[in-house]
């Protein structure tokens, strides 16, 4: 059997489990069970409108305190999701207190880039591991023979 | 050693040609990033675009200071002018003269708008203090969980809302207003929306 065709299973195996795990994580369903851990899923994910680096859930202000009771009112008639709750907020409000970036326009960066570096990495890497193995794999001349023959001799004398 | 003499000539020619064409790529992609962010939208707030402009108004009931009830809705067939206000906030307090000169300019007209304080986060009896002490005849509206302010997305005062006879909301002032100004806007509107 080919050194090849040993080493795949363990790369198959590796690439299986990711992918599962990737296909879990984004597929569960994660949604709050009760109306009030909806409330406050939805407003962690939104900014304070008036204050820095709070969000709705932490912020004890009026505004957000009336936020909070508006996510409540909505949740409360069942026929909305949190992202239709999310987007009533954020279209009077506006974009500032949206805490996770939507998947959109320039902010499709904040997702893209990480990626994109990523995939560069591994490139990178890939391309590292070729050239050490290229390196590696040099044909040794008649000067590495001689030394290894000396290095031999000299065993043979012990 | 020679193993160095047999990889050198290989790999050397190689590193200098990917080198360049990765700090190429490298230096592409910033300047591209730069060019997007510099001629992206400045942060600084618009004082008068909003999702409602153009749509009808959001609901909004509640009472007034003194006791009647107050439904947006119910105001189709005129004019209106929301106010949000607070009397902690200064720009509030200097705009406060303009307001009762343009409630006098209004009363004084056939289709005059009709003008509502809105309270935002304050207690009401800090707001009556402030009318009885600086004037102000109109209804004052009260907002106690902030229902109103929310609908409108209103999170700093003061602000200004103008909404048509058929309850649709046609412009938004987010900093202080004169009543020349607000006058000479509904008249605009007036004349556009009939």
């Amino acid at each position: 059997m080919s050194r090849a065709l040993k080493r795949w299973p363990s790369w198959v195996v590796l690439v299986l489990v990711v992918g599962g795990l990737l296909a879990v994580g984004a597929t569960r369903d994660s949604a709050p069970r009760t109306p009030q851990e909806r409330v406050e899923d939805i407003s962690r994910r939104l900014a304070c409108p008036i204050c820095d680096g709070e969000s709705v859930f932490e912020s004890r202000n009026a505004d957000s305190q009336a936020i909070r009771i508006e996510i409540a009112r909505q949740v409360d008639t069942g026929s909305v999701s949190d992202d239709q709750i999310i987007n009533f907020i954020e279209q009077r409000f506006g974009s500032k207190v949206l805490l996770v970036p939507r998947a959109t326009g320039i902010d499709a960066l904040v997702w893209a880039l990480p990626v994109a570096a990523l995939v560069c990495a591994i490139v990178g890497l890939g391309f590292a591991f070729h050239r050490w193995k290229t390196t590696a794999d040099t044909v040794p001349d008649d000067d590495d023979r001689r030394l290894v023959a000396a290095a031999l001799a000299e065993d043979t004398d012990l | 050693m020679s193993r160095q003499a047999v990889s050198d000539p290989v790999e050397a020619p190689r590193r200098r040609r990917t080198a360049p064409f990765v700090s190429l790529a490298i230096a592409l992609v910033v300047a591209v990033l730069f060019i997007v962010l510099a001629n992206g939208k400045a942060s600084k707030p618009d004082v008068t675009s909003s999702f409602l402009l153009n749509r009808p108004a959001p609901a909004a009931i509640s009472t007034t200071l003194d006791g009647k009830p107050f439904d947006l809705s119910r105001r189709k067939g005129s004019w209106v002018v929301l106010n949000f206000f607070q009397s902690t906030c200064l720009p509030c307090k200097a705009e406060h003269p303009e307001l009762v000169a343009f409630a006098a300019q209004q009363a004084s007209i056939a289709d005059g708008a009709e003008l509502y304080t809105v309270i935002k986060d304050d207690p009401d009896s800090a707001v009556a203090k402030w009318f009885a002490e600086h004037g102000g005849s109109w209804p004052i509206v009260k907002d106690d969980d902030g229902a109103i302010a929310t609908a409108f997305g209103v999170a700093q005062v003061p602000e200004t809302w103008i909404i048509d006879p058929s309850g649709v909301v046609v412009s938004r002032i987010a900093t202080t207003i004169t009543a020349d100004f607000l006058s000479t806007k509904l008249d605009q509107f007036r004349r556009v929306y009939g």
